[in-house]
């Protein structure tokens, strides 16, 4: 392996020397010089939409300048989750059918779905009769039709329900609470395959949605990139092993607003990230406020995100007034977080304006969680779920451990309706190459333990961003427990923060140091190829076999 | 960046040998059922710790596993027990933690069917109740937990080893893959190694170019 150090490590030396502090100070004096005036004149003009403008015409040069590597693990996460999009029979994934009817309510209508029912337009319901969805998804020793005549007849019914095209029925099932931004973009491949029917819409759509994939493994790259400026070859295993992990392709194969959910956090990450190196611009704290507003427009769960962003943008923007002057830091901040506020609040005010619930149908939602539950009993609950039992806790998961049972278990593998899983035997085996990473992870983070100290309020928010998350997770699993122990433990809910996930491989790497380093990042890579390949024959053999 | 191209070559060849024996094995298949389908129409649920019997049933010569028609979401550890009269023929425990509609508990196989055998479930360790899917059905063929009646039976499967490999299904399993969705033919399966290949060799050639 050749010692020369690649530039952008030179570059980072700095920074990670003298902590993040003098970086920003460094950072805001380099800006004064570049642009030949105080930042905080260059502020007044940067706020104005005009310099928004030019900044988004400078976007390709940007793009340009992201490396080849980060575009390559973009590509292969892109083929990965349109290769899981071939291999999963249509309507296989949890909830498909309700956000593929919300694509079609807001395709045909241009609506927003006014009900939770499962009364899906009638194309899509032959589609799924004809494709014995129901039988398939809830009997495992019933596999997806096998014959021509089905085929055929399929095609038919299909092809006929194109000439009988119905307005949408304005049911979408368990999707209709959610924010429209990702069905609106799913709308364009509905509409392209209009002529061929839902097949084609679905096959259309789910590729749309494989492109997320592609962008969350190019930002967990740059996240690594900024975030552990050392060692170029830990941001490429960190993207890889994001590419091919299947739980990301096997969501991103379908149709879904996870996928979008996640490549939107990602880039939230890799912009804190950059913020935290570089410190705080103006632009870059409306482009994290942008990219909040995206979140809250793509799915209900960017929720558990959005404390962790507001704390982020507040410290950035207290680290920030010291080189760009308080006032200039504040209107940061401010601009930051109206722009991420603004979908909520607009969503608020039309709403009041119609004379609808204030949060549309999530108000039901909303009052569902008005439920009256011990507080204590609650958090006792959410630490269980994630977390050993603590002594005199009560015991909400007996003889359950649900980090390994549910958790672990379920990223190992856990596909289609929760039918399609490993042996145990492979759960158990896959501990061993679990554990060596977390302890090289662990390794590498105590060696570096006094530079992390430096970035204790960076790692503070990104654990902010996760803990939220997981909060919202398990409060939305202790509202429907005891009848159900856990009702929503699927590690697909944990995917917005796969950022993190590629930062423990690229530490592991890290971890193995200069001599192992580059044999275990490829091993890294090779498992994770393994768990993709393997998990794709599992579904294979679960719905062809 | 020789030890990378080193560790990617026997990591390939590995996982390659590794493919070939996971499909030199048989599939399972099903072996028999009680007749009832196992959709997911709860009959009724019962407590975490809760146990049953169900009569009447015939268990297939060489029954690896058995399925039940369960609902939990995160399941506790069943333990089945198969009697014939009151001598129990063979027995079972799957794994707890289990989360969706069905649960496959493996049992020692035997090389005869037995029929007019009671299938008995125990449960362990779950604080959620655990719904039970069937058919409602006069009480007295319906299945049993603790001391009453449940309302009718439930929905088992019996599951063994095939003796096809899955090399010997490869091309009914492609043709399988390529229909129900649009776009149909057998040529999928080829798109899907395609892509994966694809994908394989551009990482491969991303982690060596990485390492150097």
């Amino acid at each position: 392996m050749s010692k020369r150090k690649h530039p952008r490590q030179q570059a980072s030396t700095g920074p990670q020397r003298k902590g993040v502090r003098s970086s920003t100070r460094r950072t805001g004096r380099t800006a004064e010089r570049e642009s030949g005036m105080p930042v905080a004149q260059r502020w007044d003009r940067t706020a104005s939409w005009g310099r928004v403008i030019s900044g988004l015409r400078s976007v390709p040069s940007r793009l340009r300048r992201v490396p080849m590597a980060a575009w390559l693990c973009a590509l292969v996460a892109c083929l990965n989750a349109i290769s899981w999009s071939f291999i999963t029979p249509p309507f296989q994934i949890p909830d498909e059918p309700a956000h593929f009817a919300y694509v079609e309510q807001l395709a045909r209508t241009g609506h927003l779905p006014s009900s939770s029912t499962q009364e899906f337009a009638p194309d899509e319901l032959v589609a799924l009769e004809d494709l014995e969805a129901p039988r398939v998804a809830f009997q495992p020793e019933h596999r997806t039709i096998a014959s021509r005549a089905q085929q055929r007849k399929l095609e038919a019914d299909v092809a006929s329900a194109v000439e009988t095209s119905m307005p949408g029925s304005g049911a979408a099932g368990v999707a209709a609470s959610q924010p429209p931004l990702y069905y609106a973009l799913e709308a364009i491949p509905y509409d392209l395959g209009s002529g061929g029917g839902v097949l084609d819409q679905l096959a259309l759509m789910r590729l749309v949605s494989a492109l997320w994939a592609g962008v969350t493994a190019l930002f967990v790259f740059l996240f690594l990139r900024e975030a552990l400026p050392g060692t170029p070859r830990a941001w490429t295993v960190g993207g890889l092993g994001v590419a091919f992990l299947p739980a990301l392709a096997s969501i991103s194969g379908a149709v879904n607003p996870e996928s979008m959910l996640c490549a939107v956090s990602a880039a939230i990450f890799y912009c804190f990230a950059r913020a935290f190196r570089r410190g705080l611009t103006p632009r870059l704290a409306m482009v994290i406020g942008a990219l909040t507003a995206v979140g809250f427009l793509t799915k209900l769960n960017f929720l558990g995100l959005a404390a962790g962003v507001v704390l982020g943008l507040v410290v950035l923007a207290r680290r920030a007034s010291q080189t760009l002057g308080r006032r200039t830091a504040f209107r940061a901040l401010a601009s930051g977080l109206v722009i991420a506020a603004s979908p909520v609040c607009v969503y608020i005010f039309v709403n009041l304006l119609s004379h609808h619930r204030a949060l549309g149908i999530g108000s039901s939602i909303a009052g569902l969680t008005a439920d009256h539950r011990s507080i204590v009993g609650g958090l006792s609950y959410i630490w269980q779920l994630y977390l050993p039992r603590l002594p005199g806790m009560h015991i909400d998961f007996a003889d359950t451990s649900p980090i390994r049972d549910l958790w672990f278990n379920g990223l190992v593998g856990d596909y289609g309706f929760e039918d399609t899983y490993f042996p145990r035997w492979v759960d158990n085996v896959a501990l061993i190459p679990a554990i060596g990473i977390l302890a090289l992870c662990g390794r590498e983070v105590f060696v570096r333990r006094s530079a992390l100290r430096r970035r204790v309020s960076e790692f503070g928010v990104y654990f902010v961003m996760a803990a939220g998350l997981m909060t919202l997770i398990g409060v939305s699993s202790y509202l429907s427990f005891p009848s159900e122990a856990a009702g929503f433990p699927e590690p697909r809910y944990l995917l917005p923060l796969i950022p993190l996930f590629g930062a423990v491989l690229a530490l592991a790497t890290r971890g193995a140091g200069r001599r192992w380093g580059t044999t275990v990042g490829v091993l890294i890579v090779v498992l994770f190829i393994d768990h993709d390949l393997f998990s794709q024959l599992q579904v294979i053999a679960r719905y062809y076999g | 960046m020789r030890d990378a191209r080193v560790a990617l070559a026997a990591g390939l060849v590995l996982s390659a040998i590794a493919v070939a024996i996971v499909l030199a094995h048989s599939p399972v298949v099903l072996t028999g059922t009680n007749g009832i389908e196992p959709l997911p129409t709860p009959l009724t649920s019962v407590d975490g710790g809760a146990s049953g019997c169900q009569a009447n049933e015939v268990l297939p010569a060489r029954s690896s596993a058995i399925r039940l028609s369960l609902g939990a979401s995160a399941g506790p550890r069943v333990a089945v027990t198969v009697l014939s009269g009151k001598t129990v023929i063979t027995h079972g425990e799957g794994v707890r933690g289990w989360l969706g509609y069905v649960v496959t508990i493996p049992i020692k196989p035997l090389n005869h069917a037995v029929s007019d055998t009671t299938v008995c479930f125990a449960f362990t360790g779950a604080h959620e109740r655990v719904l039970l899917m069937g058919v409602r059905t006069p009480t007295r063929i319906a299945a049993t937990s603790g001391a009453g009646t449940l309302p009718g039976r439930i929905a088992i499967e019996y599951l063994r080893r095939g003796s096809s490999s899955w090399w010997s299904l490869a091309l009914s399993t492609s043709r399988r893959l390529g229909l129900g969705r649009a776009w149909a033919g057998t040529w999928i399966v080829l798109l899907v190694a395609a892509l994966m290949a694809t994908g394989v060799a551009l990482a491969s050639w991303l982690v060596i170019r990485a390492s150097r």
